[in-house]
C-alpha cells in the first residue's frame, strides 16, 4: 500500500488531479481510496458521480458509537472507495482538529485493514494552515508529499510554504516530499518558474498538466475528466504518465 | 437536562489516569498544559504527593506558545531537564489544549528520544475522558515497551494488573490483595502499578497468571496475554466469600471474569456507583454474605463486556437518578449524597471522584467479612 497526501493553493486544481489519478489507477486494476480531508467536502464530488456521501465527521456527530465503515464510505467510479473527512459548519469550531479526527475514526474503523488497498490519497486543502492540516502527512499516514501549482505566484509561494513545512517536520518520521506536480495556468516562464521552485527544494518535478477546458465540461456533467474524455488527448495523456510516475 | 454535572462532582481525567500509573516507575512525566491544570492532579488526585517523590511536570504552555504552534520551546525544555534528573523514561501527557491544537507528541517524543538516548512515549490523552483511558493506555504501552521477553512461566505467579491510588487508595488495600495471594501459595510477581519497578514490569513475563483489578489494567492483561499466552481474571477479591470464588478462578488458570453474569433481583435491591471492575466485585462481594442484590452503576465507560445481568452504564448524572428511583439503598462515594436524599445512602469514598477529602474514612474491605446486621 503507497500513501499519498496532495497539497497546493487553494483552487489550484488538487482534488481535480486526484480524482483522475485515482480513476485512472483503478482502471488499471489497483484498488484505490481517496480521502477529501476539506470541510468543504467536495473532493469526490466527480468520482461518485453524483452519489451522495456523508462525512466521517458528520456521521459521528450523530451516531459516534455505532458508527460502522459502510455509513462513510461510497464507492465510485471504476470501483474507488470514496470518503470524506468533513468539518465543522463554516466560521465554526475547529476544522484542522476535524481532519485529526475524521482520520483517526477512520483508522479505528479499520478502513485500511478491511480493504486491501494499493493507493491511498489524501486531498487535503489549500495550505497547510495549522496542526490539523499536517496530520494527513504524520507517520501513520501518508509515505509522500506531492504538491500541486502552477506557475503564478501565489502558487508557488504556497507550494514553497507547504514544502518548507515538509522539511521542517524532519526527525518526526513524517512524509517526505515526493515532487511538484505543475497544473498549467499559461502564465509566462510558467515551467521554468516551476523547475526553479523544485530545485530549491531539491526535489523533481513528476508531472505536468496542461490546462483543458474539458476538465469544466466534465464536472458540468459531474464526471471525471478522464472517463468524460472519449479522444486520446494531451491532457489525458499527461495524467496518465503521472499515475505511471506514482506507481514506480 | 443532558450532558449537565449539576450536584455531584466529575471523575478524574485521563490525563491524571497516566499519571497516578507512571508515578512510581521512575519516569519524568510531563503534562503539556497550562500552569495550575497540574495542582488538580497533585492536591486532588494523588495521594501520594507528599510522601513520595515522583518527577511529575507542567510545561506551563503559553497562549502565544498554543497559538504558534512552538513546539520547539517545549522540547528544548524536555532535553534541558530530562539531561539532568536523568530518568528511565519520559512520558508526555496530552490536556485539552494540544489536543485542540493537533499537538504530535508521538513525533515530539521520537525526537526527544533521539536527542536524550531515553525511552520516551507521547500519550494522546484530552483530559475530556476518565481516567480509565489514561490508566489503560499508560499501562498498556509500558508493557508493551518494556515486557518483551519470555522468561520462563514460574507456577503460582501472579502479577496483578490495574492498581493505582485513584481506584484504592493507600489504605492498604493493594498490600492486602497481595497479604492475600501470599496466604493462599501464590507469589506476587509484579503489581502494575503500585511499589513497582520497571524491572519488575520486564519480568512479568514469569508469570502463570495475571489478576486484573480494575478496567485501567484490561487492555495490558490482554497484550500479556497474545504476547506470552498468561491468562487473566479479573476480580477484586473483596469480601471473605467471594474473595474465595476468585481464588477458584485463579487456580483454573483460564481467562475469565471472576463473577457470574448471571444475577437475580432480590426483595433488597441496592445500588453501587462507581467503577467496573471494583464495584462489580464489591457488588458479588455483598451479594454472597448478605439477602441482597446489588446493581453497578458504572459512570466511566461502557464496559459491556464486564456486565451483569443488571449492571448499568449510567454516562450521565440524568441516568443515574433515573437507575436509583427503583432501588432501597445506594452505596456510593458520599460526593453522590446529593442525589439520594429520599433514600438509604451507604458512604463508600472514591479517590478518582471525591479527591482526598474522604481519604481517611475508606475501608480495607479486602477479604473481610462482608455480613451486615
Ligand atoms: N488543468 C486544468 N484545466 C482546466 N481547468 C482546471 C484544471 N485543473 C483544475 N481546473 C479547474 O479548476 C477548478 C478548481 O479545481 P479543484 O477543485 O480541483 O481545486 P482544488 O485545489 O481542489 O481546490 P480547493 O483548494 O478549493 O480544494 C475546478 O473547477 C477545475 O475544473
Ligand atoms: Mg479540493
Amino acid at each position: 500500500m503507497k500513501k499519498i497526501a496532495i497539497y497546493g493553493k487553494g483552487g489550484i486544481g488538487k482534488s481535480t488531479i486526484v480524482s483522475n489519478l485515482s480513476v485512472t489507477l483503478a482502471k488499471k486494476g489497483y484498488k484505490v481510496l481517496q480521502i477529501g480531508c476539506d470541510p468543504k467536502a467536495d473532493s469526490t464530488l466527480y468520482v461518485r458521480q453524483g452519489k451522495p456521501l456523508n462525512t466521517v465527521l458528520a456521521v459521528m456527530r450523530t451516531n459516534n458509537k455505532d458508527m460502522k465503515l459502510e455509513d462513510v464510505i461510497c464507492t465510485g467510479e471504476a470501483g474507488v472507495i470514496c470518503v470524506e473527512a468533513g468539518g465543522p459548519i463554516p466560521g465554526m469550531g475547529c476544522a484542522g482538529r476535524g481532519i485529526i479526527t475524521a482520520l483517526e475514526k477512520l483508522e479505528t474503523l479499520g478502513i485500511y485493514k478491511q480493504y486491501d488497498f494499493d493507493y491511498v490519497f489524501y486531498d487535503v486543502l489549500g495550505d497547510v494552515v495549522c496542526g490539523g492540516f499536517s496530520m494527513p502527512m504524520r507517520k501513520g499516514y501518508a509515505d509522500e508529499v506531492y504538491i500541486v501549482t502552477s506557475g503564478e505566484n501565489m502558487s508557488i509561494y504556497a507550494a514553497a510554504n507547504i514544502a518548507s513545512a515538509v522539511q521542517g517536520f524532519k526527525g518526526r518520521g513524517y512524509a517526505t516530499l515526493g515532487g511538484f506536480i505543475l497544473n498549467e495556468r499559461n502564465v509566462k516562464r510558467e515551467q521554468e518558474k516551476v523547475e526553479e521552485l523544485v530545485q530549491d527544494f531539491e526535489s523533481k518535478l513528476v508531472g505536468i498538466i496542461p490546462r483543458c477546458d474539458i476538465i469544466q465540461e466534465a464536472e458540468e456533467n459531474k464526471k471525471v475528466y478522464v472517463t468524460y474524455e472519449q479522444e486520446e488527448t494531451p491532457c489525458k495523456s499527461s495524467l496518465e504518465t503521472l499515475a505511471e510516475a506514482l506507481i514506480c | 437536562m443532558r450532558q449537565v454535572v449539576g450536584l455531584t462532582s466529575t471523575y478524574s481525567s485521563d490525563e491524571f489516569g497516566v499519571c497516578s500509573a507512571l508515578y512510581e516507575l521512575g519516569g519524568m512525566v510531563v503534562m503539556h498544559d497550562a500552569s495550575g491544570c497540574n495542582s488538580t492532579y497533585t492536591t486532588h488526585d494523588e495521594p501520594r504527593w507528599y510522601d513520595q517523590d515522583s518527577m511529575i511536570f507542567i510545561s506551563a504552555i503559553s497562549e502565544m506558545e498554543a497559538i504558534m504552534g512552538d513546539d520547539d520551546k517545549f522540547i528544548e525544555d524536555l532535553v534541558q531537564t530530562a539531561n539532568e534528573l536523568k530518568p528511565r523514561f519520559i512520558a508526555l501527557v496530552g490536556a485539552p489544549i494540544p489536543y485542540m491544537m493537533g499537538t504530535d507528541f508521538d513525533a515530539i517524543a521520537q525526537i526527544v528520544e533521539e536527542r536524550t538516548g531515553i525511552p520516551s512515549f507521547g500519550f494522546m490523552t484530552n483530559g475530556m475522558q476518565y481516567y480509565p483511558n489514561g490508566i489503560s493506555m499508560a499501562m498498556e504501552r509500558i508493557v508493551d515497551f518494556y515486557c518483551t521477553e519470555k522468561k520462563e512461566t514460574q507456577q503460582n505467579t501472579v502479577n496483578i494488573l490495574g492498581a493505582t491510588p485513584l481506584d484504592f487508595s493507600i489504605n492498604g488495600s493493594v498490600e492486602s490483595i497481595q497479604e492475600w495471594l501470599k496466604s493462599n501459595g501464590y507469589t506476587v510477581n509484579c503489581t502494575l502499578a503500585m511499589n513497582c519497578s520497571l524491572e519488575d514490569i520486564q519480568n512479568m513475563s514469569k508469570a502463570s497468571i495475571n489478576l486484573v483489578v480494575s478496567t485501567g489494567g484490561l487492555k495490558a492483561a490482554k497484550l500479556l496475554e497474545s504476547r506470552f499466552g498468561i491468562p487473566y481474571v479479573v476480580g477484586v477479591p473483596y469480601g471473605k466469600k467471594f474473595a474465595s470464588k476468585l481464588l477458584e478462578k485463579l487456580k483454573l488458570k483460564k481467562t475469565s471474569l471472576g463473577w457470574d453474569r448471571k444475577q437475580v433481583k432480590k426483595e433488597k435491591h441496592l445500588a453501587l456507583i462507581g467503577e467496573a471492575v471494583t464495584s462489580i466485585s464489591l457488588a458479588c462481594a455483598m451479594e454472597e454474605e448478605n439477602d441482597v442484590s446489588v446493581i453497578v452503576l458504572d459512570p466511566l465507560n461502557e464496559n459491556n463486556e464486564l456486565y451483569r445481568t443488571l449492571d448499568v452504564y449510567v454516562p450521565e448524572e440524568d441516568d443515574v437518578m433515573e437507575q436509583i428511583k427503583s432501588v432501597d439503598g445506594i452505596i456510593a462515594d458520599p460526593l453522590y449524597k446529593a442525589l439520594c436524599s429520599n433514600k438509604e445512602f451507604y458512604p463508600y469514598a472514591h479517590v478518582a471522584f471525591s479527591g482526598r477529602i474522604f481519604e481517611k474514612d475508606l475501608p480495607n474491605l479486602i477479604n473481610t467479612e462482608m455480613k451486615r446486621k
